[in-house]
C-alpha cells in the first residue's frame, strides 16, 4: 500500500530502492573483498602445505602437484599427534577450571554485598590489564619452585582463574532477573543451589561462549608454553611447529602442514558452532 | 492471636526511612489487601514479611513465632510475583515441583502434589511446557503453582495482576479469590490499583508515604475514609475535596462560593475551615435554577452503566455519577447538591476525618480512625 507520503514525492520513491540496492551492492562487494583478505592466509598456508619443497614459492593460485608429502614428514618430524593430545588437554583443563572459578567468583560479586567488594571487583579487573610478559618471570620463579618446569600442569596453573571469565560471568548474573533468583530463594534454595540449578542453566549461552573463547586462547598460547617445555613430549602444537624454523632455514612445506593441522580443531569448532563463536567475540568486544 | 502481627516495624536505606513504624495485625485465613501509590512501602512491606528485605526496627511474627531473622524458605510463607519470576529452563511441572525437590519430597508424591495443584489451577495439559510457551495469563497460574504445592501458610501476593491484560486482569482477580476460599490460606496481596484492592480484600491496609493510613473492610473504608489521601485514592472516579466552611445555621459554604449555602447534617461549629468530601454518587447534577453549587458541565464519560459528569465549580473541578434521567450535556450550566446525610468532612491542616459525633461537641477532634496505626 501506497503511503500518503509516497503519493506526494514520487520521484524519491522512485530513486529510493534503486539506491538502496546500489548501496547493499557496495556493502555487499567490500565485504567479500574484506572476507577474502581474512580467508587467503588460510587458504594459501594448506596451498602451500600440499606443494613439494621445489615448488613451495610458486605463485599458482592452485598447487601443480598437490601431495601429501610435507604431512607425512611433519609427522614424522615431530610428535605431532602426542602434542595436538597435550594441547587438547591442556585447553579443555583450562576452559573448564576457568569457568568453574569464573562462575563461582561471578556469583560472588553479583550476589552479594559485602565489604570491599567493588574494590577488590576493580583490583581483578586491574588483573586483566596486566600483560603476560609482566607477570611471565615471577610465575616462571613459581612454578619452578614447585618443581612443575615441563609439565602439563604448570600450563594450566598460571590460567585457573581469569579476569575476563570473572567480569564477563557477574556481568551476566547481575542482569539476570533477581525475582527469579529470589523466588528461588522463597522455595527454599541455598545459593549452591540457586546457582547451578537455577543460574547457570539460564547461562548456557554466555558460558558456551565463554568456553570457545578461552579453549582458543588457550590452544593458540605460545609463550609461556615455549617458557616451560623442554621436552617434546610435554610440549604443545605451537611449539612444535616452530622446530620447523631453524637456523638453517625454514622448512616451509612441513611448518604450513603442521599448521593446518593445528589449526583444525578450531577451524572444525568454528564450522560446528559459528554462530556462538562470532557472539563470543561480538561479547568480548573482539572482532 | 492474630496470625501475622507486625508490631513498630521500620524500615531504613542509609540516613533514609521509608517505612516509618507500622502496626498490623491479621488473623488466620484472612485476605489482606495493601494497597497505595506506588512508592508508598507497600511492596517493601511484603518482602520485609517474605524475608527478602532486612528488618530495620520492630518485630515480625508469623503463627505467634517472630521472624525478623529467619530465612525466607523458613518462613513459611510462598510469595507469587509481578513477573511471576518463573524459571525460564524448567517445564510447568518442574516449576510447580521445584519447592518440593528443594525439600526433598519423594519423587512420587512429588509428581502427584504437582498433578494435583496443576488441577486446581487447570495446567493439567501445560505440564511439559516451558514458561515461553505460556500466555500471561498461565504463567501467573504456573507462579499460584509453585506457591500452592508447598502448602504455606501465608501467601504473599506483590502485585499480581499488574502484567495481564484487562480481561485477563479481571479472571485472575475472580480466580485468586475463588482459590483463597478453596485453600483457606492466609493472603496479603498489594497492589496500587484500588477497583482490585476493593473487590479482592476481606480486609483492606491503605499505605501512604511510610505509614498506615487506614485499615478496615473495603465498605468500611470507602464509607468513612480516615483521610483526604484514603477518600481520594478509594473510589473511581474519586471522592470531590472541597474546601468550606460550616455556617451558623448548619449549612456548608464552599470556600470557592461563600455565597452558596449547601444544606448538611455535618454537626460543624461555625466558621473554622475544613474539607467537604463528597462521592460522586451523592452529588446531585440539577438544572442552574435549583439551589446548589454554581458548576457548568464540561465534559461526561459514558462508561456504559453509568454516566459521570466532570463538572467545572469556581475553582476545579467536581464529578458527580447522572442518573438514567439526568439530561444534561456538556457545556451546560448546573447546579450541584450534595446529599445532606452522605458528607464527610477532614480537617484542612492535617486531612484526618472529623468524627461526627466528636464534632458535634462542638470540640472538632479528628477521628483515631477505626484500627489507626499508633505512629
Amino acid at each position: 500500500m501506497m503511503t500518503d507520503a509516497a503519493k506526494l514525492s514520487p520521484m524519491r520513491t522512485r530513486r529510493a530502492p534503486a539506491l538502496a540496492s546500489w548501496d547493499t551492492a557496495v556493502g555487499h562487494a567490500l565485504m567479500i573483498f574484506v572476507s577474502l583478505l581474512c580467508v587467503f592466509p588460510i587458504y594459501w598456508m594448506i596451498v602451500t602445505s600440499l606443494r613439494p619443497s621445489n615448488a613451495i614459492f610458486s605463485t599458482n593460485l592452485w598447487p601443480d602437484a598437490a601431495s601429501l608429502d610435507n604431512y607425512a614428514y611433519a609427522l614424522q618430524a615431530v610428535p605431532m599427534t602426542r602434542m595436538l593430545t597435550n594441547t587438547f588437554l591442556v585447553s579443555l583443563a583450562v576452559t573448564l577450571v576457568q569457568l568453574l572459578t569464573g562462575i563461582l567468583a561471578g556469583y560472588a560479586f553479583a550476589r552479594w554485598r559485602f565489604r570491599g567488594s567493588a574494590i577488590l571487583f576493580g583490583a581483578i579487573a586491574l588483573t586483566w590489564l596486566v600483560p603476560l610478559q609482566v607477570v611471565m618471570i615471577p610465575n616462571y620463579l613459581l612454578v619452578a619452585r614447585l618443581g612443575m618446569i615441563d609439565t602439563l600442569g604448570a600450563l594450566i596453573l598460571p590460567h585457573i582463574a581469569s579476569a575476563f571469565a570473572i567480569m564477563l560471568l557477574a556481568q551476566s548474573m547481575r542482569s539476570f532477573p533477581t525475582e527469579v533468583v529470589e523466588a528461588a530463594r522463597m522455595d527454599g534454595a541455598t545459593h549452591w543451589e540457586i546457582l547451578w540449578q537455577v543460574i547457570v542453566p539460564n547461562l548456557r549461552g554466555t558460558i558456551a561462549s565463554l568456553a570457545i573463547l578461552i579453549f582458543i586462547t588457550t590452544w593458540n598460547e605460545y609463550f609461556w608454553p615455549l617458557l616451560l617445555t623442554r621436552s617434546t613430549e610435554n610440549s604443545v602444537v605451537q611449539i612444535g611447529l616452530q622446530m620447523f624454523i631453524s637456523s638453517e632455514g625454514t622448512q616451509w612445506g612441513p611448518l604450513m602442514a603442521a599448521s593446518t593441522m593445528a589449526s583444525l580443531p578450531i577451524l572444525l569448532i568454528y564450522l560446528l558452532l559459528q554462530r556462538q563463536v562470532i557472539a563470543s567475540f561480538m561479547k568480548s568486544g573482539l572482532r | 492471636m492474630a496470625f501475622v502481627s507486625i508490631r513498630d516495624l521500620r524500615k531504613s536505606y542509609g540516613e533514609t526511612e521509608t517505612l516509618h513504624g507500622l502496626n498490623l495485625a491479621f488473623d488466620e485465613g484472612e485476605f489482606v489487601v495493601i494497597v497505595g501509590p506506588s512508592g508508598c512501602g507497600k511492596s517493601t512491606l511484603l518482602r520485609m514479611i517474605a524475608g527478602l528485605e532486612s528488618v530495620t526496627a520492630g518485630e515480625i511474627a508469623i503463627g505467634g513465632e517472630v521472624v525478623n531473622d529467619y530465612d525466607p524458605a523458613d518462613r513459611g510463607c510462598a510469595m507469587v510475583f509481578q513477573n511471576y519470576a518463573l524459571y525460564p529452563h524448567m517445564t510447568v511441572a518442574q516449576n510447580i515441583g521445584y519447592p518440593l525437590k528443594l525439600a526433598k519430597v519423594p519423587r512420587a508424591e512429588r509428581e502427584q502434589r504437582v498433578r494435583a495443584a496443576a488441577e486446581v489451577l487447570g495446567l493439567t495439559d501445560y505440564l511439559d511446557r516451558r514458561p515461553k510457551q505460556l500466555s500471561g495469563g498461565q504463567r501467573q497460574r504456573v507462579a499460584m503453582g509453585r506457591a500452592i504445592v508447598r502448602q504455606p501458610g501465608l501467601f504473599l501476593f506483590d502485585e499480581p495482576l499488574s502484567n495481564l491484560d484487562a480481561k485477563m486482569r479481571v479472571q485472575m482477580r475472580i480466580e485468586i479469590r475463588r482459590l483463597h476460599r478453596r485453600l483457606k490460606a492466609t493472603s496479603v496481596l498489594v497492589t496500587h490499583d484500588q477497583v482490585e484492592a476493593m473487590t479482592m480484600a476481606d480486609r483492606l491496609v491503605v499505605m501512604n508515604g511510610g505509614r498506615i493510613e487506614q485499615i478496615g473492610s473495603p465498605s468500611e473504608i470507602y464509607a468513612r475514609p480516615a483521610s483526604t489521601f484514603v477518600a481520594g485514592f478509594l473510589g473511581a472516579p474519586a471522592m470531590n475535596l472541597i474546601p468550606a466552611r460550616s455556617d451558623e445555621g448548619g449549612a456548608i459554604r464552599p470556600d470557592v462560593a461563600p455565597g452558596t449555602a449547601l444544606p448538611s447534617s455535618l454537626p460543624l461549629p461555625p466558621g473554622k475551615p475544613f474539607i467537604l468530601g463528597v462521592r460522586p454518587e451523592d452529588l446531585s447534577v440539577l438544572p442552574s435554577d435549583r439551589p446548589g453549587l454554581a458548576a457548568r458541565i464540561d465534559l461526561i464519560e459514558d462508561l456504559g452503566g453509568m454516566r459521570v459528569a466532570h463538572c467545572q465549580i469556581p475553582e476545579g473541578y467536581a464529578s458527580a455519577v447522572l442518573t438514567r434521567d439526568d439530561m444534561v450535556r456538556e457545556g451546560m450550566p448546573v447546579s450541584l447538591r450534595p446529599d445532606p446525610e452522605r458528607m464527610h468532612a477532614f480537617s484542612a491542616q492535617t486531612g484526618k476525618r472529623f468524627s461526627h459525633e466528636r464534632a458535634a461537641t462542638g470540640s472538632m477532634k479528628e477521628e483515631a480512625g477505626l484500627f489507626m496505626q499508633s505512629a
